[in-house]
Parts: structure tokens; C-alpha cells; sequence
């Protein structure tokens, strides 16, 4: 039942006014600095140049190779952390023994500071005095070049990705196993389904809703990845593992170049809009079959 | 709450599965276990090649802790003084006026007219646009008048009949959530050039508490209007219907019935909103250069500073991580009680 009451009012404006005036203002803003040509350093008159900074960012080999590479560690990072995230699950739900103890471990590495993980990263990926070092010295794979190299590096950034966020879609995952009714579970188990029918036939459609919601959240944060490539990487070597934000961050921070960067901010968040709204429009047929 | 899906198992399968959550946790953990020991190390620890067990493997010193505390790799303890502040204001405003909007749109019926909303941006933008341009006004004076007027015409043209759709309550809080998509750096950079601006009018936001917690407020109300809706409207109405026979005030129903029992509610989603604040990167990054810097800018610069004194980095990281570990801690208590159940529903 909903009231009506003018203090509704008084509820809901702080709410809606800091986040109108924080999103609002530098959306208007860089909006409008998009059309420009706007240098700081050296110091240029702002001069219309309408679609000019588009058309000079879609020609740059470099913008491109940052969006290939952030849809890279995006999609093959959130796959297998869905992969991982919802076995670790279905394994935490059927009481395996010592989960209790897996559940505070589990859920550690979603709550730290990416920049820190991304510290302790370069230290096990030290290819001489790391541990992954001596670990893979044993298989005879001594020094592998693993933040040097560009494929490697790409490889590193990912796996570190994984490790961080998984546990969010294990605990997510975890919590939508715990709704599922157990009747037809029960039924299943009079017909004689094996484990893997019921994982296909029951699990996996009734938790598409939470997955695909999972994976959307996912996919669009991994989209602003920045701070874990900062640390470890910095975007090297050359431009091998630089992503959108850092490419975005290099232009208007280093260079100053105003008008450019609020023109790519922009062109990002057009792709991050057509990734979402195509996300949600090829599985909006599966997820009215499945309720 | 039983074992599905795995009961039909074979003890010798099940076996199977437990060794390959096993695995996964020591992925997980041996990062955690290598920061903590490498934070005790000296630097021939660290040099000789990759050691393990303290006292065994090394002798553990607390050296790096004294270095981090005396402050020979920047102002460590300043730093992290200004992380707790930024981080426990900005989540406890956040957590209060999030859950004030939450209930609003539980309990409440709104109604914005589409062509209001549109009014209001395109005022905004054409305001802003017509007074830098056109009556001499800077970038940020044009911003911050075109802002009420634009804000205030939209408010009246909301009670007119406008033609278009209206947008319910589920709309309004589609909109708060979807500023969640928004990639930060569209935001990071132009309020960087805008707090600038408005620096030079006088009024200083860059590197100040003020710029800062607005800027982590504003970004984490969609997550706290989103998680503090699904434990509002767990509330069984009942008990609020009977307080307002009694005619008691909706806004002391909300403080003296709804919090309290919510409050488990609001403790996780405070938490959450800290250790979003505590690890943001981005903002920090623009937004502030000395004064207000937060640990996370200060444990990347680690990185470039002196090359690998790895003890060092450790302790750096851990003084970052801990007090997430002992959040991470009770949160996992909160979970157990089936608490983030309801959330994501």
C-alpha cells in the first residue's frame, strides 16, 4: 500500500539532489567540452570543432587497441568467473565438508583495495623472485616473462581479475542457490535424474535470472577497469594492456587535452550503453521462459 | 536450505568437489599468507629468493611497520587518518539519506512526468550553454546557475499536464541505479575540471574533505537506495499501518519503528558503502593531490617510488587491506544469518 504524504518529499530530495548535481553538472559539462578543441597545456583558446575530436579518435589505432583490450579482459575474465564462481557455489551449497570455514576466505579478496591486490600481484608475478617463479621452475619454466611481455601481461591482468571478483559471484550465486524450492528437486530424485540432469534441467534454468543479472553487473565493472592495470602494468608494455579509462586517463591528466577526452568519455559511455542494452535485449527472450 | 543438486552424489565425487573448492581457497588464500609474511621480512629475506615460514625460512622483523610509521615512504599514518574520515563520513551520509530516498520509494507514491524531466535537462543544458557563451558568465558560474533555475521550472512544469508517459516509483529508481553504469572517468574528469573552476571563484574542492566526500556520496547512493529498498519492503507494513491509526507522524514511524528494525540492514550497506570508499581509486586519484590523499593513491605510488623493496610494499598493502579483512569478517557473520538473502531478490 503506498501513503501519501508531502514529507515524501522531504525523504527523497537529498537523495535525488546530490546525485543530480554530481552526475548532471559533468555530464552537461563534458558534453558540451566534447565539441571542442580545449587544450590546457599549452594553453589553447577553446575553438569549435563540432564532431572533429570523433572523428580523430574513431582514425586512432590506439583508441581501438584500447577498446579491444578492455573487451578482452572484460569477457574472458567475468566467463570464467561466472564458470569458477558458480561451481565454487553449487559445491559451498551441497555442504561440502569445512565450508564454513571456506565462506570468510571466500569473501575476502572482493573487499580489498584493488590497487593493493594489484601490489601484490607484481611481487608473485616477479619473474625471478616471485613464488610463481619457483613454483613453474619445477616444471622446467624458469623466468617466464610474465608483465613484460605483452600477451602475458594481458594473461596476468585477468587472472588477478579473477581472483578479486569471483567471490562476489560465489556469494551471489550462493544466496540465489539458497531460494530454489526443493520439491522439484525431490521429484527429480523419484524419476531417477542423475546430478548432472538436475544441474541442466533444474539448477541452471531457475538461476538464469540471477545469473544473467550477476553477469551484467560484472561485465559493466569490469568495463571501467583501471586501478588494477595502473599498478601493475601501467598500460605497458608500450599499449599492449591499456585499457579505456587508462587511454582516457593518460589524455586528459598527462596531455591535458580536454576536448579529446571528454569526446572518448563519451564514445565509452555510448559503448558501455550498446553493450548493456544488447546484453539485456539477447537474453530478455530466456529470462520470460524461465519464470 | 539443503544440499541440492550434489546430495545425489557419490561420497567419492563429493570427495572430489570438496579437493576442487579446496584448491580455490588456496589460490585465494596463498596471496593473502605472501603479503603477510613478506611485510615481516628484511631485505635479505626478500633478495635471496621467494621464503615462506617465518623464523624457519627468515627471521621476521617489524622494521618496514617503524619505516611506515615515521613516514619514510610518504605520510602513511596522515593518509590513512584521512581514508577513516573520508571513508566513515562519506558512507554514513550516504547510509542515511540512501535509506531516507529507499523508503521514500517503498512506501510512497511519486510521479515525474517525462516531459518535466526533459525540461529539466534541456534548461540545463541550453541555460548553461546561453549563459557561458552568451552573457559572459565562466564555465562553472554558468553551470551553477543554470542548475536551480533548470531544477526549479522542472518542479512546476511537473504539476502541468504535460502530454508523455509518467514515470513511477520503479522508474525513479532504475534512474539511481543506473547512474551505476556511468564509467566513473566521464565523471572523474569533468568534476575534476569543475571543482577547478569553482576553486577559482574561490571556493576550494579539489583536495578538500567537502569535494571529496560529495563526490562518494554521490556515487554510492545507487548501491545503497538499491540494497536498503529490498530491506525496506521486507518489512511487514502491518506494524507501520497500526502506528499510523494512531497518527503518529510518518517521520517518526521511519526513525522509531522502520530503523530499528531494519538496522541489520543498514549496518551491512554501511559497511559495503565503506569499503567501496576505502578502496576507490579513480575519484581519489583526480580529486585530490596532497592534503586529503587517500590510501589507495599512496599505496600505487608505492610501486614506482623505489623499485622492489618488497617489505616495504607488503607493509604498505597490509596497512590498506586489514581493516577490510576484520570487515570482511563480520560481514560473513551477518551472511551466515541469511542476511544478504533478501538483496538480490
Amino acid at each position: 500500500m503506498m501513503r501519501n504524504d508531502p514529507i515524501k518529499h522531504v525523504f527523497i530530495w537529498p537523495a535525488v539532489l546530490v546525485v543530480l548535481a554530481i552526475s548532471i553538472f559533468p555530464l552537461i559539462y563534458s558534453f558540451t567540452t566534447s565539441f571542442l578543441s580545449y587544450r590546457l597545456i599549452p594553453p589553447i583558446p577553446p575553438r569549435v570543432v563540432w564532431f572533429g575530436n570523433y572523428v580523430t579518435l574513431l582514425q586512432e589505432p590506439r583508441f581501438w587497441n584500447a577498446i579491444l583490450t578492455t573487451t578482452l579482459i572484460a569477457f574472458i575474465a567475468v566467463g570464467l568467473q561466472y564458470v569458477i564462481g558458480f561451481g565454487v557455489a553449487l559445491a559451498l551449497n551441497a555442504r561440502v565438508p569445512g565450508e564454513r570455514l571456506f565462506r570468510v576466505a571466500l569473501l575476502l579478496p572482493m573487499l580489498l583495495a584493488p590497487v593493493a591486490v594489484a601490489l601484490v600481484a607484481r611481487m608473485i608475478f616477479n619473474p625471478t623472485m616471485g613464488p610463481l617463479n619457483q613454483f613453474l621452475s619445477m616444471f622446467g619454466l624458469a623466468n617466464l616473462p610474465f608483465l613484460t611481455n605483452g600477451h602475458w601481461a594481458l594473461g596476468c591482468i585477468i587472472a588477478v581479475e579473477i581472483w578479486q571478483w569471483t567471490p562476489f559471484v560465489i556469494l551471489m550465486m550462493l544466496a540465489g542457490l539458497q531460494t530454489l524450492p526443493e520439491d522439484v528437486y525431490e521429484a527429480a530424485e523419484l524419476e531417477n535424474a542423475s546430478a548432472w540432469q538436475q544441474f541442466w534441467g533444474i539448477t541452471f534454468p531457475m538461476m538464469l535470472p540471477i545469473s544473467a543479472t550477476v553477469v551484467f553487473i560484472r561485465l559493466i565493472e569490469s568495463y571501467k577497469i583501471m586501478d588494477t592495470v595502473f599498478v601493475m602494468t601501467g598500460g605497458g608494455p608500450g599499449v599492449d594492456t591499456e585499457t579505456l579509462t587508462l587511454f582516457a586517463y593518460q589524455e586528459g591528466f598527462k596531455k591535458f587535452n580536454l576536448g579529446y577526452t571528454s569526446a572518448l568519455s563519451f564514445l565509452f559511455l555510448i559503448a558501455i550503453t550498446i553493450i548493456g542494452v544488447t546484453y539485456l535485449a539477447l537474453l530478455r527472450p530466456h529470462l520470460e521462459k524461465s519464470r | 536450505m539443503s544440499g541440492q543438486g550434489l546430495t545425489g552424489l557419490s561420497s567419492w565425487s563429493r570427495r572430489f568437489v570438496a579437493a576442487g573448492v579446496l584448491v580455490w581457497c588456496v589460490i585465494t588464500a596463498f596471496p593473502l599468507y605472501w603479503v603477510l609474511v613478506t611485510a615481516f621480512k628484511t631485505p635479505p629475506g626478500v633478495v635471496g629468493g621467494p621464503t615462506y615460514i617465518p623464523f624457519v625460512d627468515f627471521t621476521p622483523t617489524l622494521q618496514p611497520f617503524i619505516d611506515l610509521y615515521q613516514g619514510i615512504r610518504g605520510e602513511f599514518f596522515r593518509t590513512f587518518l584521512n581514508s577513516t574520515i573520508v571513508g566513515l563520513s562519506a558512507a554514513a551520509i550516504a547510509t542515511a539519506i540512501g535509506a531516507m530516498a529507499a523508503y521514500a520509494l517503498v512506501r510512497f507514491e511519486f510521479k515525474v512526468r517525462f516531459g518535466a524531466g526533459l525540461i529539466f535537462f534541456l534548461l540545463a543544458l541550453g541555460g548553461y550553454l546561453l549563459f557561458s557563451n552568451n552573457l559572459g558568465f565562466t564555465r562553472a558560474q554558468a553551470l551553477l546557475l543554470a542548475f536551480p533555475i533548470a531544477l526549479v521550472v522542472a518542479i512546476i512544469a511537473n504539476r502541468l499536464p504535460l502530454p508523455g508517459p509518467i514515470l513511477g516509483n520503479e522508474d525513479i529508481l532504475f534512474w539511481f541505479v543506473s547512474q551505476r553504469m556511468f564509467p566513473p572517468i566521464v565523471t572523474a574528469f569533468a568534476l575534476y575540471l569543475l571543482y577547478s573552476e569553482i576553486g577559482r571563484l574561490g571556493f576550494q574542492l579539489i583536495d578538500s574533505f567537502v569535494g571529496l566526500t560529495l563526490c562518494y556520496v554521490a556515487f554510492s547512493l545507487p548501491i545503497v537506495v538499491w540494497l536498503m529498498r529490498d530491506f525496506f519492503e521486507a518489512i511487514p507494513i502491518e506494524v507501520e499501518e497500526a502506528a499510523m491509526v494512531d497518527n503518529v507522524p510518518s517521520w517518526r514511524i521511519f526513525l522509531g519503528i522502520v530503523v530499528p528494525m531494519s538496522m541489520n540492514g543498514l549496518l551491512a550497506t554501511f559497511m559495503i558503502t565503506l569499503a567501496f570508499v576505502w578502496n576507490e581509486f579513480l575519484f581519489a586519484l583526480f580529486l585530490t593531490n596532497s592534503k586529503w590523499q587517500t590510501l589507495p593513491i599512496l599505496v600505487a605510488g608505492q610501486n614506482s617510488q623505489r623499485g622492489d623493496e618488497w617489505w616495504a610494499i607488503s607493509a604498505a598493502a597490509l596497512v590498506a587491506i586489514i581493516p577490510m579483512m576484520i570487515m570482511a569478517g563480520l560481514l560473513s557473520r551477518m551472511m551466515r544469518s541469511g542476511l544478504l538473502l533478501g538483496a538480490i531478490k
